[in-house]
C-alpha cells in the first residue's frame, strides 16, 4: 500500500467539507437575520401573535376573576398587590434591623448574635437568613 | 465482519466514553455554581451570598468585592464548575467576596423597573455587606447588564456608600452606532412593539430573551455548540465544560417586565444615559459623578454587546483612576471560556488587588 493510501483519511475530509458548508450557511444566516427585511417579517408575524395572546390572557384575566369572586375568593390582582406590600414590608423591616445596627454601634453596645461564623471561616460575623442556598 | 480480535484496542472504552458521555449531556443538568457561601440577605427574590473566605483574615484583602450579574440569566456563570470558576478563582486569591443574586422574577414583578434594582436592592445589600465585613469601602464587579446597573448606582450613590473601585464588564451604555448593534436592530420601533410584548407576557419571557441572543448568531448556537460537541464526545474533559456551559445557557430566567421596557425605549432607542438624558426616579444619571476607580473590560469578539457600546465610557466619567482593557473572547467567553482563568481572570484580580487594601 503506498504512503498516498495510508495517510488518506475520509473522516477528516468529511469534517472539512461539513465545517466549510456550516461556515458558509453561518455567513449566510447572519446576512439574513441582521437585515431589515428580516426584521420586517419577523415584526409582521409576531404582531398578530401577540395581540391573540394578549386577548386570550385579558379574556382568561377576566373570566377567572368573575369565578374567584363568585368563590369569595382573592383575585390575581389582589394576589399580586399582595406580594408588593410584602416586599416593601421586608424593606421596611430591613431599614429598621439597618437603623437599630446603626444606634447599638453609636452608644458602643454590643450586638447580639444570632450566627456566628467567625470559629468557622475565622472572618467577620455573618448572620444567617433561613433563605436555603440556590 | 470483523472479528474480536481484529478491532482497534480501546476502542470499545472510546465507544463506552462516547455513549455514557451522550446520555450524561442529554439526560442531566451539570453542577455549577458549587463553591460554598452563605445567604446573608434576602429582599423579594434577589438574595445577597457571602462565598466562605478560604484565606485567614490576615491574608484576606481588606475591601471586599461584590459582584453583580445580569437580570436574565442565572449568576452561576460566575461560578460556573471547579477549576473554571471566576468566584473560586477570587476567594483562592483571598478576597472577602459577595454575590448579589436577583433571583427569578414572577408575574407578581412585572412591575420592577430599574430605579427598584439600582435605588432599593443594590443598595441594602451593599449596606447589609458593609455590616457584615466591617469595611465602609467595597468594590463592585458588574457584568452585562448587571455592569449597566452598577453604573448607575455608582453614578447615583457610589461616591456616598463608599464605592472604591468598579468593574465593568462587557457593559451596554452606548447605543449610538445602532448598525453595529445587531440587538438594537432587532428591538426597532418599527419591527418590535415591546408594549404589545409585555400586554402578551407580563414579564420578557426566557424563551425569548434566549432566542433573541442565540438568532444573533443562529448557526452557530443551534447547529455549531452540537457539532462540536458530537466531534468531542470520547473526551470527557471537553465534554464536562461543554454540559456545564450549556446548563447554564439553557437556565435562562424571565425579565421583569418594567425593568425590560427600559432597556429597551431609554437605552436601545434613546440612548439616554449617553446623552445626559437618563433620570432614575427624578435622578438625573451624570456619568460625571461616578467618581470610583474604573476598570471597563471590554471583550474583541462580543457580538451580544459589541465593543462600541462602552468604548467611549472613560471619556464620560468623572473617575481620577480609570482604565480600559480590551480581552479577546465573547460575550460570555472572555469570563467563563477554557482561556479565561489564564486571560482575562489574572488580569482583572490585578487591577483590583492593587484597590482592595
Amino acid at each position: 500500500m503506498s504512503e498516498a493510501i495510508k495517510g488518506f483519511d475520509p473522516i477528516k475530509l468529511m469534517r472539512e467539507a461539513r465545517d466549510s458548508g456550516l461556515d458558509a450557511w453561518a455567513k449566510l444566516m447572519l446576512r439574513l437575520t441582521g437585515s431589515h427585511e428580516y426584521q420586517r417579517v419577523q415584526g409582521m408575524i409576531s404582531k398578530p401573535t401577540l395581540l391573540a395572546i394578549a386577548l386570550y390572557r385579558k379574556a382568561a384575566e377576566s373570566a377567572m376573576s368573575e369565578v374567584l369572586a363568585q368563590l369569595n375568593m382573592p383575585s390575581r390582582e389582589d394576589v399580586l398587590a399582595l406580594s408588593t406590600r410584602l416586599t416593601h414590608i421586608e424593606m421596611a423591616i430591613d431599614d429598621l434591623g439597618a437603623g437599630l445596627e446603626q444606634l447599638r454601634r453609636s452608644v458602643g453596645g454590643a450586638r447580639p448574635q444570632r450566627t456566628s461564623n467567625r470559629e468557622r471561616d475565622g472572618g467577620s460575623e455573618t448572620r444567617g437568613v433561613s433563605t436555603p442556598e440556590a | 465482519m470483523a472479528t474480536p480480535e481484529k478491532i482497534e484496542p480501546g476502542l470499545l472504552d472510546r465507544v463506552s466514553t462516547m455513549v455514557e458521555n451522550l446520555v450524561k449531556v442529554t439526560t442531566t443538568k451539570a453542577p455549577i455554581g458549587k463553591t460554598p457561601r452563605q445567604a446573608i440577605w434576602t429582599l423579594n427574590k434577589a438574595t445577597l451570598y457571602r462565598y466562605t473566605p478560604v484565606k485567614p483574615p490576615e491574608e484576606r484583602h481588606r475591601v471586599p468585592l461584590l459582584l453583580i450579574f445580569a437580570l436574565m440569566n442565572k449568576s452561576s456563570i460566575l461560578d460556573l464548575r471547579p477549576g473554571n470558576s471566576f468566584v473560586e478563582y477570587m476567594v483562592n486569591k483571598g478576597y472577602d467576596l459577595y454575590l448579589l443574586d436577583w433571583g427569578v422574577p414572577g408575574p407578581e414583578d412585572a412591575h420592577l423597573a430599574l430605579e427598584d434594582y439600582v435605588l432599593e436592592y443594590i443598595p441594602r445589600a451593599v449596606r447589609k455587606l458593609k455590616q457584615v465585613s466591617g469595611s465602609d469601602t467595597f468594590n463592585l464587579l458588574g457584568w452585562c447588564i448587571g455592569a449597566m446597573l452598577s453604573t448607575l448606582y455608582a453614578s447615583l450613590r457610589g461616591h456616598s456608600e463608599g464605592l472604591k473601585s468598579l468593574i465593568l464588564l462587557t457593559a451596554p451604555l452606548d447605543f449610538t452606532d445602532k448598525e453595529q448593534i445587531s440587538l438594537a436592530r432587532m428591538t426597532e420601533e418599527r419591527y418590535f412593539d415591546v408594549d404589545r410584548v409585555l400586554q402578551a407576557f407580563g414579564n420578557m419571557p426566557a424563551g425569548l430573551i434566549d432566542y433573541g441572543a442565540k438568532m444573533l448568531k443562529p448557526v452557530e448556537n443551534f447547529v455549531g455548540g452540537y457539532v462540536r460537541l458530537l466531534d468531542n464526545l470520547d473526551n470527557s474533559k471537553v465534554v464536562d465544560s461543554w454540559h456545564a456551559m450549556n446548563t447554564w445557557v439553557n437556565d435562562a430566567i424571565p425579565l421583569a417586565g418594567g425593568a425590560y421596557r427600559q432597556f429597551i425605549v431609554d437605552f436601545y432607542r434613546g440612548n439616554k444615559l449617553m446623552n445626559g438624558t437618563l433620570a432614575i426616579r427624578g435622578e438625573n444619571v451624570d456619568l460625571n459623578n461616578l467618581r470610583a476607580s474604573l476598570l471597563n473590560v471590554i471583550a474583541e469578539d462580543d457580538h451580544i454587546t459589541p465593543p462600541c457600546q462602552s468604548a467611549r465610557l472613560l471619556d464620560k466619567v468623572g473617575s481620577p483612576d480609570k482604565q480600559e482593557l480590551r480581552v479577546p473572547g465573547g460575550h460570555i467567553g472572555v469570563m467563563a471560556g477554557s482561556g479565561a482563568s489564564k486571560g482575562t481572570w489574572p488580569k482583572v484580580e490585578s487591577w483590583i488587588a492593587a484597590r482592595s487594601d
